[in-house]
Order: structure tokens, then sequence, then C-alpha cells
């Protein structure tokens, strides 16, 4: 039996994952290519054009909020979470760590069973 | 001068056009790939553009990303599409055959207005019906979708889907039974051309080979065995080519080129048709029977080539879904 590809199943994952993700990095104020640069230096990789429209989305349901520096020599737009984005990400935390609970006790009970 | 970094905003602009946000969005990735373009490539040139750009991505698979996903159909709706435009069009040939056979036109308003036709028009009409009733149920599903409210549709428990059909069982029994059609079919191709060669018509009104009485007159005869002998050997051929293959443009084709033959015989005139005497008071009823025939023939192949191409767009839509 072959290998079952993984790869639209991982983009599914990670469609979810990707927006804790960011709420989680916007705990301090940064713009996208230096979030782009900071997740891959993490040994992860998120394509640039998948990132903004994310971001769009999360700004427009009041999760993150956006100002544009034009102060640098080229402008830049800085994304920060916002109160109801940390409330959002705290539920999406426990999600998370449940889920994460749910499929380490499944693997210790394979385990055993073996 | 625009260089290749506005041509690209300009290509995502256009693909995002009636969005109000959209010159934020062109600021945003200008501002990301004059960015990476300056830390990746050093510079902040055409070359280090283009490789940004690039790296980007497509403008049209960019702008999808910032379009929302809801369908055009709900997946649920999809095969009701199917459904009910076989069923509409169905309506539309029945009432086509009453507006040439009755030489009427009538109106069911608001939905069908069917003006009187000829037997070249309607056969030129009911590709334009069937497009009609695809775009009206596709606007209808189009309206469902968009409402997001949960309709079930009606639809009989024993309406057979087209898709669910399943080929006969055993793939070399069909192949057997559609060898013995072609070869039938060969020979009664064969036995029409040697007639035609021999005395020019394959219509008798005897049985006597030695001296057999032609049906219809010299030109008429002529024409209509030629037009027949034509259908005669395209049926051989779709028989033979489908020992090769299963696709189902062989019947679609099969089916058009029938049409326009049946069309060719429609349009013969019917005058000094026959070579001997017929009561004159029968005449027009065996022209009306006659019309009446070949017309019934090719509403029923139209149904068949209307089966086949709904089969194969959904096995489109299958595959693309």
């Amino acid at each position: 039996m072959t290998d079952p590809d993984i790869g639209s199943l991982e983009t599914e994952m990670n469609r979810g994952f990707l927006q804790i993700l960011v709420l989680a990095l916007l705990e301090k104020d940064m713009y996208g290519y230096s979030m782009v640069k900071h997740i891959e230096r993490l040994g992860y990789k998120v394509e640039e054009n998948t990132l903004y429209p994310l971001l769009r989305r999360l700004e427009k349901n009041g999760l993150v909020g956006s100002k544009w520096d034009l102060g640098e020599d080229r402008p830049r737009k800085f994304y920060a979470i916002t109160a109801a984005g940390r409330a959002l990400r705290t539920s999406l935390l426990g999600v998370w760590k449940n889920q994460n609970r749910i499929l380490s006790e499944i693997n210790k009970e394979n385990i055993d069973a073996q | 001068m625009p260089n290749n970094l506005d041509a690209y905003l300009e290509e995502i602009s256009h693909f995002l056009s009636g969005r109000e946000e959209r010159e934020e969005i062109l600021s945003e990735i200008r501002s990301h790939i004059l960015e990476k373009a300056a830390a990746e490539y050093g510079e902040t040139g055409d070359a280090a553009i283009d490789k940004a750009v690039a790296a980007y991505g497509p403008a049209r698979k960019v702008a999808e990303k910032y379009l929302d996903g809801r369908p055009i159909i709900a997946p649920a709706y999809k095969r009701y599409l199917f459904r009910y435009t076989t069923l509409l069009f169905a309506c539309h040939a029945l009432l086509t055959v009453i507006a040439v056979v009755f030489k009427e036109d009538f109106v069911l308003f608001p939905f069908v207005f069917m003006p009187r036709l000829g037997i070249f028009e309607a056969l030129m009409y009911l590709p334009t019906a069937f497009l009609a009733d695809l775009g009206f149920v596709t606007m209808v599903l189009y309206f469902i979708t968009q409402s997001g409210k949960d309709v079930k549709l009606p639809w009989p428990k024993f309406g057979v889907d087209l898709d669910e059909v399943k080929p006969a069982k055993g793939i070399l029994l069909s192949r057997i039974a559609t060898a013995f059609g072609a070869v039938v079919m060969l020979a009664v191709t064969d036995f029409a051309l040697y007639l035609f060669a021999r005395h020019h018509t394959i219509f008798f009104r005897n049985l006597d080979f030695d001296n057999p009485l032609p049906l219809f007159t010299t030109d008429a005869g002529r024409r209509i065995s030629l037009i027949v002998i034509a259908m005669l050997a395209a049926s051989t051929l779709t028989l033979l080519v489908k020992l090769f293959t299963r696709s189902l443009w062989v019947d679609v084709l099969s089916s058009v080129v029938s049409l326009v033959l049946i069309g060719l015989l429609l349009g013969q005139p019917l005058d000094n048709l026959f070579a001997v005497p017929v009561v004159e008071k029968f005449l027009p009823k065996i022209k009306f029977g006659a019309r009446f025939l070949l017309l019934f023939f090719a509403l029923t192949i139209t149904i068949d080539l209307i089966k086949h191409l709904v089969i194969i767009g959904r096995r489109k839509f299958v595959q693309s879904s």
C-alpha cells in the first residue's frame, strides 16, 4: 500500500492552526513580511498570499487592528491583536489543548495495546 | 511607464473588481513585495521585484483568496440542476412538437412562448430552448444557494439518477451485443447499397426481385434512399466505433448526424412523391403521418442527445468537485 498524499489534508489542518498562530504572534505589533520571516525561523512556512487575506478577515471581525507606518523608507502596515482577539485566542488555545490531550491519550492507549 | 509590479497589481485589481477595500489590499501587497525584494534580493530594481512578484503567486489565485468562497450553486443542489433541466426541457420539447404539428403559437405566461414553428425552425429552436432551460434552473438554484436557507427540493423517489444508471453487467457481453448489432447493420447497409446501385432506390411496392416496382418517383426515390442509406451507414459506423471506445461523445456525434439527416428528410418536398396513384383525400393524412413519425424520431434522438450531454456534464462536475 502506498503512503497517502497528506498535501490536501495538511492544508485543511493548517487553516485552523494559522489563525491561532497569527493571534498568538500578534501580541506585539508586527507587519506582514516580519510575520512571515518570524514564522519561518520557527520552522513553519506560511504562504504570503494566504497570510494577508487571513489578516483582513481577522480585522474585519474585530480580532486584530492595523495602522500604516509611513515613517520608514517604505510604508508598512502593522497589525496588533485586540481585546476580542485575545479572548478568542484563549478559547482557541483551550480547544487545541483539549484536542492535543485526546490524541495523546489515544496514542498512549494504542501503544499500550501493542 | 508602468513596471511589472504595477502591471501585476493592475491584474489583481481586475480580479478584485467590485470590492470596496481593493485599494487597501493592493497597498498591502505592494508594501510586502517591495519589502521582500529589498530584504531577500538586496535591491529594489526590476529584477528583484520580478522575483518577489513571481514568489507571491499568480494574480488570479491571489485575488481569489480575498473573495468569498460561497459557490454559485451549493453542492447539495448540483444534481438538481440536471434533474430539473432535463424535466423542463422534456416539457419544452413536447410543446415544440405540439406547436409544429398543430401549426399554432401559444403562450404559457410567463414561462413559455411558443411561436408557430416549421420543422427546420423547431430543430434549430430545441438547442436554444435547452440553454434557456439550463439558465432558468441555474438562476433558481443560484438564488436558493445565496439565500443560505436549507430548502428541500422535490424529486420523486422513483426518479432514477442519470449518473446512477449502471453500465450493463459484463463488458464482454455488452461488446458481443454491439458486435452483433454492427454485423447486422453492416449487412443491412450493404444490401441497401446493392439495391440502390441496381435500381436507384431502396423503396419498392412489391417483393419481386427480378421486376421490382419503385414506390416513389425517380428523383424523390433517389434522394430519400440516399438519406436513409446515410442514416444506416452512420448507425453502422457508430456501432463499429463503440467496439473500441465507450466514450459518450460517440453517441453525441451519432445523434447530431441522425438529427441532421432527419432534418434533410423532413425538408424533402412531398408533392409528386409516390409512383403509384394515391387517393387524393388520403394524401394530406399520409404527409401528416410521415412528418409526425419523423418528428417523433427526432424528438427521441434529441432526448437521447440531451441525456448523453447531461451525463457527460455531471461526470465533469463530479470530477471537478
